[in-house]
């Protein structure tokens, strides 16, 4: 897949759910696009439609209502995808440890290929993240 | 009458959190709306009850993003009623400042996704913009973007030295001037004012009957206003005014929002003054809290945040109840939805801000014989925005 | 305040152990009354239900309702004591305040009390869930 994966990293296109976080990531990624850190040209581009999508973004504890929703999501995207996971909530479940509404594995929802920790990471450092993943791809 | 449905959500495209909206429309009205919620329920009622205050503090905070300082201070303001507990004169005015400069983000943030969803987004991008150096004076203020851990009971958590104030009025100053330049070109622009007045109605009598809060209420007529109702924190030591307007359309919440960021730069500009003449300590230290029971609110972005919180004088509460605006506002749009045009439903959904803007796209339009056709809310909300641009500019 | 002392002296024979602190006045009424003393505060002094609140003790369910009088900031704090914790009923309050709906159907969620003469009531937050979340607030000896 390298030659694939080289094109893919000239502009990824990124797909953005919730799973129960409480929004304070989901406005950062917003913030993102917006012109103090304009994240557009580096060819990133926040799409309307998973089936357009080469990166999942996804934040939250994943309660138990949401997960076969995001389940359901990640299996109509066309592979391959990445998912990035923003947020302390998806890597360790912050302060919400103890609900009883919380998904206890999440990587059983779906695989998670890269986590930013940061309860919200900065945006910095989340460009960091796509930089890294751009590397990766190639190769 | 043939009545179709049509769902939105639990996901959106753009936008933060997942829900579920069922419009049924018929033609092009919108007669009636359903909503399901509980994507988002991570149960901090039940959380908090194993947590000790302090650490209940940071739990509420994580409530919501946006306003994550409205939880803290409604929640230490609980705790501080159970005994009466009285905190410094300065730590007060740091309280003020925090929470009227998040007022100032939320109040942007919301003009920006407004000007989105109606297809104007150049307001969007700009409010945004001048939105960074709100979140750089909180950075200054905590050492961070968001979620600030500023508040403590008997006071805050940080004191604010006199290099920080100096760089906070540079910015202050700056914010002011954008926004004049920003509410200018929300408030006066014809298109704006053409699409979104009378769009949404919420009436008076209505938005007492739903026991709305905050600028949903205070755009139909209703002046609660915690800040002024039962003044905490420097409220009763500043100066400024009530927004309260008439017409309870979308127009007129707008018009609300710019103006109460007016207000909040004022508050923040007389909090900043006294900043660097009141000295003394910041935060009192409590040791005990007694057992009993306390009520805690504070004037959100959004509107009332309530909080209840029951000791039984060991460190964690027995209960602590959580009510935030979003909670009585959502079902208000039972009455400001019915009987308007599609086109005219994702901005009245998104008016009164609410924590969640999944209302962004509809996924499919369900017919009575299940026969499923495509139709995107968004582009219906912008094809109207545009036509109206096209009319007034054939003026 | 003369509101309190006013709605003292309309209602007093309904209102039992009473607890009066600054801008806050709790106290017990007995279930037949709630719907009435509701009608009172929030038609005729015009307060707003700023919300209700249900905790599970060791004596019974308590349902505290808060209204708030918004020109003077008083809160009124009606208490509703339910001994019987195995099939908690209570009047509902929603035909008088359309603002009810949603906070008495997150009660029946969590905690599992019934209103009657409530117009909907189903779950609010684990409506359609997948999982076995069952009235998570309450003790779990009970449940
Ligand atoms: S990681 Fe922190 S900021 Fe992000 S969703 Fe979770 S609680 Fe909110």
């Amino acid at each position: 897949m390298g030659w694939y994966n080289k094109r893919l990293a000239k502009s990824l296109w990124v797909f953005h759910i919730s799973g129960s976080p409480c929004n304070n990531c989901d406005i950062e990624i917003l913030d993102l696009l917006t012109p103090r850190y304009d994240v557009e040209r580096l060819g990133i581009k926040l799409v309307g439609s998973i089936r357009h999508a080469d990166v999942l973004l996804v934040t939250g504890i994943f309660n138990q209502k949401i997960a076969p929703k995001i389940k359901k999501i990640y299996e109509q995207a066309p592979k391959p995808i990445f998912v990035v996971a923003v947020g302390t909530c998806v890597s360790s479940g912050c302060c919400f440890k103890e609900s009883y509404n919380r998904v206890e594995k999440r990587e059983e929802v779906i695989p998670i290929d890269m986590y930013i920790p940061g309860c919200p990471p900065k945006p910095e450092s989340m460009i960091e993240a796509v930089v890294k993943l751009v590397g990766v791809l190639n190769g | 009458m043939k009545a179709n449905k049509i769902p939105i959500g639990p996901f959106h495209p753009l936008l933060e959190e997942a829900e579920y909206f069922e419009l049924t429309v018929d033609g092009e009205t919108v007669v009636d709306i359903d909503m399901e919620i509980g994507w988002m329920h991570r149960g901090h009622e039940y959380i908090s009850e194993m947590k000790t205050f302090t650490q209940s503090i940071y739990l509420v905070e994580r409530i919501c993003g946006i306003c994550s300082t409205s939880h803290p201070i409604a929640c230490v303001h609980a705790i501080e009623d159970i005994d009466n507990i009285e905190i410094p004169v300065r730590a007060r005015y740091i309280r003020t400042l925090v929470g009227e400069l998040e007022r100032i983000h939320s109040h942007l943030l919301w003009l920006g996704l407004a000007g989105h969803f109606i297809g104007y987004d150049t307001l969007w991008m700009w409010a945004w913009k001048y939105r960074e150096p709100v979140l750089e004076m909180f950075e200054i203020i905590s050492g961070n973007r968001n979620h600030y851990g500023m508040m403590r009971v008997g006071g805050v958590a940080q004191d604010l030295d006199s290099a920080k104030v100096v760089e906070l009025y540079k910015h202050l100053d700056m914010i002011e001037k954008k926004m004049v330049m920003i509410s200018k070109a929300a408030k006066d622009d014809p298109v704006l004012k053409s699409r979104l007045k009378g769009v949404g109605v919420l009436s008076h009598e209505d938005a007492i009957a739903y026991c709305t809060v905050g600028p949903t209420s205070r755009a139909s007529g209703v002046p609660g206003d915690v800040r002024l109702d039962e003044p905490t924190d420097a409220y009763d030591l500043v100066d400024f005014n009530r927004i309260v307007l008439q017409n309870g359309d979308v127009y007129d919440k707008l018009v609300v929002r710019v103006l109460e960021t007016f207000e909040s730069i004022k508050i923040v500009r007389q909090c900043l003054d006294k900043l660097t003449t009141v000295t003394g300590p910041v935060l009192n230290n409590v040791k005990e809290i007694s057992p009993g029971e306390g009520i805690g609110r504070y004037e959100a972005p959004r509107g009332e945040v309530f909080h209840y919180i029951r000791s039984d004088g060991t460190n964690r509460p027995i209960r602590h109840k959580v009510r935030a605006p979003s909670y009585v506002n959502i079902p208000s749009f039972k009455a400001s939805c019915k009987g308007i045009p599609i086109a005219d439903a994702l901005i009245t959904l998104a008016s009164v801000d609410p924590c969640y803007c999944c209302t962004e796209r509809s996924l499919k339009i369900i017919d009575k014989n299940h026969d499923p056709c495509s139709f995107d809310l968004l582009k219906a909300s912008r094809e109207k925005t545009e036509r109206i641009r096209r009319e007034i500019n054939a003026d | 305040m003369a509101e309190v002392e006013q709605f003292i002296r309309d209602m007093g024979a309904k209102i039992h152990a009473k607890i009066e602190k600054k801008r806050r006045l709790y106290f017990n009424v007995s279930n037949d009354d709630i719907q009435e003393i509701a009608e009172y505060l929030f038609k005729k002094m015009g307060c707003r239900l700023s919300t209700a609140t249900a905790m599970e003790m060791y004596h019974g369910i308590e349902i505290l309702y808060h209204f708030s009088l918004d020109k003077t900031g008083q809160y009124f704090c009606p208490r509703v004591v339910i001994k019987d914790k195995k099939n908690p009923k209570v009047n509902s309050i929603a035909s008088i305040i359309e603002g009810a709906v949603w906070i008495e159907r997150e009660m029946f969620d969590l905690w599992g009390i019934e209103f009657i003469g409530h117009p909907r009531m189903e779950e609010l937050l684990t409506i359609n869930h997948p999982g076995t979340v069952k009235h998570p607030l309450r003790f779990k000896e009970a449940a």
